[in-house]
C-alpha cells in the first residue's frame, strides 16, 4: 500500500506540470488586457511599465519558466488585479472558507443522503420510499441558487424573528447553516439515489440470499454484507464531489456573500488575472488528485479484490 | 429541597434575561453612532498610488485628508482640505498645507510627504495605472515613460515639477496652465502615502495594523472579500465634527444579497446597487435615493462604416431616450442632450446647441435617412455581455428598424470587447456601446476622449478643428470663456450641424437604499461619500 501511495504521489508532479502548461497556454490564448479594467484606455507607456513589472514583456517560454520555478518554491506570484495581494495570500485567506463550506455541505449530504437511501431501499415500494424518492428527484432537479434564495426568503427574512440565520456573511455557526444546506442539497439527493439503487441491487445478490438462508439475523446481513457492498459507488463518487463542492461553490458563495475561493475561479478568468487563475487551477488539480488517491485507498478496504491489483 | 433549587435557578435565569435585554435596550436608546454600509466589491487597493476605482476611492477618502475637497454641485468648486489655501499663476501652483494634519503615527504631514508620494506614483517602477493623472505636471510623463533598464531615470525624476518649499509649502509646475488642476487634486491619486509605512511593509503596507493614514477614520479591520471596519480617528484635525464612531462595511457583491441584508436590517445603507428588476418596487419606498453623477452612457459610430453624417443623425434622432431611461435603466437617469453631462460646471451652456432629442423624432429621422444616397442597412451593434446593456440594445434595434435598418446585436465578454474596439475598432464594428465616468469635474475630461490621438476614441473620427478647440481649453483659465470653447467643441460633436461620431444616450445617476435614521448621507457627482457628515438619529 505504501508503495502504491508513493508512486501515486510522484505521479502528481507531471500531472501538475501538464496542468500548469495547459492553463498557461489557454489563458494566453484568450484576448484581453488584465490591466484595462474599465473602458479607460491604458496609455502606452503605462502599459509598458505594467508589462515590465509583471514580466509580461518577456517571451512566453521565459514567463512559463519563471512561473514553474515559482510553483516549486511555493510562490504563486502576485495578483494582477488585487494589487496588494499575492496569489498565496488569496488562497491562504479564502481557501479555508470554501473548504469549510464544502465540508459542511458534504456532511449534510452524507448524514441525510445515505440513511435516506438505505431506508428507502429497505422499505422498497412503501409510502416512505415513494415520499423519499419524490423529494429526492424533485430536489435533484432544483438548482442550488433557487434553494439558496428560498432558504434566505423563509429562514432569514420571513421568519427571522424565530430563526438565528443571517441573510449573508460568514461569521459564527448560525451563518454556516443555510449555505451548507443550499450547497449540500443536490449531493444529498444524489447520495440518496445512488445508495438506494445499489442497495436494491445488492439485496438481490446470491450471497445475501445465502446469508439469510444460513440463518443470520437480518440486521447483521444488512450491516455487514449489504451496506458494505452498496457503499462502494457512493464512496467512488464522494471524492470528486468533495473537490467539486470546495471549488464549485461560486454561486452559493455569491448569494450568501461568503468570502470563499469560488469567486476567484470566475473573476480571475473574466479579469484576466493570469497568476490567480493558474494558482487556483493548480490547487484544484491537487485537491482532485488527493481526493482520487483517498478513494483508491478506501476502495481497497471496502473491496479487498481490488487491493492486490493495485499494490 | 430539589424543588427549591429549581425555583432559584429559574429566577436567576429570568433575572439575567431581563437585565441583559434592558441593557440592550438602553444601548439602543443611546443611538450608537455606528453606520453599516454595504460595499459592492473588494477594494482592489487601498494604496492611493495604485487605486483606480471608486470602491477603493470611497474607503480612501474617509481614511485620508485630501488636499482639496469639492464644494456643492454643480460648480463643485475647490474647497480647502488639507491645503488651507493656494495660489495659481499661469502654470505655477503653490499649495499651503495646514500645520495640524497628522499621520496616525503622530508625525505631521508635510510637503515633503507629498513630493515623495507623487514621485512614487509617477515612477516607472511602481507602474501605477493612474500615473497619467500626473501628466499635467511638467516632466511627469517623461519620468513615467523611462525604462530603468535602459536609462538613468533619476535625471528625469529630478526634472518633475513637484517641489517642497519649506515644511508646509508645496510648489507644482504644470506643463501648461490647466484651469481644472486644483479640482483635480481632489482625486485619490493625489492623496499622500506614509513613507515609513511603505518602506517598512512594502506591498503589504495597506493591511490593518500596518497602514498609516491622516484622515477622519482609521482602518480597524479588513477581511478581504468579507468586510472592512473603520473607526473614528479622535486625533484628526476636525474630529469634533465627526459623529460616527465606527463604520462597518460588509463587502456584498450581489445586488439581491445586499437587498436582503437591507431588508433584514443588517445594513443601514445599501450601496451595492439594486438589481434593475427590483428598482420599481424600491422606488415606492422612502429608502430609495438618487444622486446626480458625472457620466455619460453612449453609443459610438465607426465613421469608416457609417460614413454619412445624415445616417448617423437619423439613427440618433430615431431613438426614444425617455423610454430607455424610464423603462429600462429606471434609476432616474437623464436623457442626454449632448455628451457633457448637465451636472458638470457649465454643463447647460456647453450643450446649449446639442441636438439629441429626449423623445423619438421619427419623421425627421426618416427625412434625413431619405437624403442618404447609399445608406448602410445592415448594422452590427456591439455591446458587452451585461443584461442591462443588451436590453437597451434590443430597444434601439427596434427603434432603428423603423428606419429600415437591419440591426444585428453582437455581444462580447468585457475584456475581449475592449480589445475588439481598439482604437481603431475591428472593421466589423458599426456601432458600439460604452460609458464614461468623469475623473475630475471639468468638461475637458470627457471632451478630450474624441481627439484624434485619444486612446478612448474608438470611432475612427478625427477632426483637427475639434482638437484645436480642446487644446485651446487647456490655455483658457477663465471659466466662462472656457465653457464657450467647450460649447464650440460640443457643437462639432453633437450640435445640429455636428459630425456625430458619438450618440449620447443618457447621463448616469447613482442610487442607494438609505434607512430613515441615517442623516447627512450624500453621494457627490464624482461618487464620493463623505462620511464625516453622517450621523445616526
Amino acid at each position: 500500500m505504501l508503495k502504491f501511495i508513493v508512486r501515486r504521489a510522484l505521479w502528481t508532479i507531471p500531472v501538475v506540470l501538464l496542468v500548469v502548461f495547459m492553463t498557461f497556454v489557454m489563458m494566453r490564448q484568450i484576448k484581453g488586457n488584465p490591466f484595462q479594467v474599465t473602458e479607460r484606455a491604458v496609455p502606452v507607456s503605462i502599459q509598458r511599465n505594467l508589462d515590465r513589472k509583471y514580466h509580461l514583456n518577456k517571451p512566453w517560454y521565459t514567463q512559463y519558466l519563471y512561473y514553474v520555478k515559482g510553483v516549486f518554491t511555493a510562490d504563486l506570484g502576485p495578483s494582477l488585479v488585487q494589487r496588494n495581494q499575492g496569489v498565496n495570500d488569496i488562497i491562504k485567506e479564502h481557501f479555508p472558507v470554501s473548504l469549510k463550506l464544502g465540508g459542511l455541505a458534504m456532511l449534510w449530504a452524507v448524514v441525510f443522503g445515505i440513511p435516506l437511501g438505505i431506508i428507502a431501499a429497505l422499505k422498497q415500494n412503501s409510502v416512505f420510499d415513494y415520499a423519499v424518492m419524490t423529494v429526492v428527484n424533485s430536489g435533484y432537479a432544483i438548482p442550488n441558487f433557487l434553494i439558496a434564495t428560498l432558504l434566505i426568503y423563509f429562514f432569514a427574512l420571513k421568519w427571522r424573528a424565530y430563526t438565528p440565520f443571517p441573510t449573508n456573511g460568514w461569521g459564527g455557526p448560525s451563518s454556516w447553516v443555510l449555505p451548507a444546506i443550499a450547497l449540500g442539497h443536490a449531493p444529498m439527493t444524489f447520495f440518496a439515489r445512488i445508495v438506494r439503487g445499489s442497495m436494491l441491487e445488492t439485496l438481490q445478490q446470491d450471497y445475501i440470499r445465502t446469508a439469510k438462508a444460513k440463518g443470520l439475523r437480518w440486521r447483521r446481513v444488512v450491516g455487514l454484507h449489504v451496506l458494505r457492498n452498496s457503499l462502494i459507488p457512493a464512496v467512488t463518487a464522494a471524492a470528486p464531489l468533495l473537490g467539486f463542492l470546495i471549488t464549485g461553490s461560486f454561486i452559493v458563495e455569491t448569494i450568501f456573500g461568503i468570502p470563499g475561493i469560488g469567486k476567484y475561479f470566475v473573476t480571475s478568468v473574466t479579469g484576466r488575472d493570469y497568476s490567480v487563475t493558474m494558482g487556483i487551477t493548480i490547487m484544484l488539480s491537487l485537491i482532485i488528485i488527493v481526493a482520487n488517491l483517498v478513494v483508491d485507498i478506501l476502495y481497497g478496504y471496502l473491496d479487498p479484490r481490488t487491493r492486490d491489483v493495485r499494490t | 429541597m430539589r424543588r427549591r433549587y429549581l425555583w432559584a435557578g429559574l429566577v436567576t435565569v429570568i433575572a439575567i434575561t431581563v437585565a441583559s435585554s434592558a441593557a440592550a435596550m438602553s444601548n439602543h436608546s443611546q443611538k450608537a453612532q455606528v453606520l453599516r454600509i454595504s460595499v459592492g466589491a473588494e477594494p482592489p487597493s487601498l494604496d492611493p498610488g495604485l487605486a483606480t476605482d471608486t470602491t477603493s476611492a470611497n474607503v480612501l477618502f474617509n481614511l485620508m485628508d485630501p488636499l482639496i475637497l469639492l464644494g456643492k454641485a454643480p460648480a463643485l468648486k475647490a474647497v480647502p482640505g488639507a491645503a488651507s489655501s493656494w495660489s495659481v499663476k499661469g502654470a505655477h501652483v503653490v499649495l499651503n498645507l495646514r500645520h495640524n494634519v497628522r499621520w496616525t503615527n503622530g508625525q505631521p504631514v508635510t510637503a515633503q510627504d507629498y513630493v515623495w508620494s507623487w514621485l512614487r506614483t509617477i515612477s516607472p517602477e511602481l507602474a501605477a495605472d493612474y500615473a497619467y493623472q500626473f501628466d499635467g505636471i511638467k516632466g511627469a510623463t517623461a519620468y513615467n515613460g523611462c525604462d530603468p533598464a535602459k536609462a538613468d531615470c533619476n535625471a528625469l525624476k529630478a526634472k518633475v515639477g513637484i517641489k517642497a518649499l519649506g515644511k508646509y509649502k508645496l510648489a507644482i509646475t504644470l506643463a501648461s496652465p490647466q484651469p481644472w488642476f486644483i479640482q483635480q487634486l481632489s482625486h485619490t491619486s493625489f492623496l499622500p502615502v506614509n513613507k515609513a509605512a511603505v518602506t517598512k511593509w512594502g506591498n503589504k503596507w495597506t493591511e490593518p495594523g500596518h497602514i498609516v493614514t491622516d484622515g477622519p477614520f482609521k482602518l480597524a479591520s479588513w477581511k478581504h472579500d468579507a468586510s472592512l471596519t473603520l473607526v473614528k480617528n479622535t486625533k484628526w484635525r476636525n474630529a469634533s465634527k465627526v459623529k460616527l464612531t465606527r463604520v462597518e462595511m460588509p463587502i456584498i457583491v450581489d445586488g439581491t444579497t445586499a437587498e436582503n441584508a437591507f431588508r433584514a436590517g443588517n445594513i443601514d445603507i445599501d450601496d451595492t446597487g439594486v438589481p434593475p428588476v427590483d428598482i420599481p418596487s424600491w422606488k415606492k419606498t422612502k429608502f430609495w435615493k438618487v444622486y446626480k453623477s458625472l457620466g455619460t452612457y453612449y453609443y459610438g459610430f465607426n465613421v469608416k462604416n457609417i460614413t454619412n453624417v445624415n445616417q448617423r443623425r437619423a439613427m440618433a434622432m430615431a431613438i426614444d431616450r425617455n423610454q430607455i431611461v424610464t423603462f429600462i435603466a429606471q434609476a432616474g437617469q437623464v436623457p442626454a442632450r449632448g455628451f457633457t453631462p448637465n451636472g458638470i460646471a457649465g454643463g447647460p451652456t456647453i450643450t446649449k446647441h446639442s441636438s439629441m432629442p429626449a423623445t423619438s423624432k421619427l419623421a425627421q429621422a426618416k427625412a434625413l435617412m431619405a437624403k442618404v444616397a447609399n445608406p448602410k442597412k445592415d448594422i452590427h451593434l456591439y455591446v458587452n455581455n451585461s443584461p442591462g446593456h443588451v436590453k437597451i440594445a434590443t430597444a434601439i434595434q427596434a427603434f432603428w428598424k423603423e428606419l429600415g435598418l437591419n440591426v444585428t446585436i453582437k455581444v462580447q465578454e468585457w475584456k475581449q470587447y475592449l480589445q475588439f474596439l481598439g482604437p481603431p475598432p475591428n472593421s466589423d464594428v458599426d456601432v458600439y456601446r460604452l460609458g464614461w465616468i468623469y475623473d475630475f469635474p471639468d468638461a475637458y475630461n470627457g471632451l478630450v476622449l474624441w481627439t484624434c490621438d485619444s486612446g478612448n476614441n474608438n470611432t475612427n473620427w478625427c477632426n483637427k478643428k475639434y482638437d484645436g478647440l480642446i487644446n485651446k481649453a487647456t490655455r483658457t483659465p477663465n471659466n466662462a470663456a472656457r465653457f464657450k470653447v467647450y460649447q464650440q467643441a460640443e457643437d462639432i460633436l453633437t450640435g445640429p450641424n455636428g459630425d456625430l461620431p458619438v450618440m449620447p444616450i443618457y447621463w448616469y445617476t447613482f442610487h442607494a437604499l438609505v434607512k430613515s435614521n441615517v442623516h447627512g448621507f450624500f453621494v457627490n457627482p464624482t461618487d464620493n461619500k463623505d462620511l464625516t457628515k453622517v450621523s445616526i438619529k
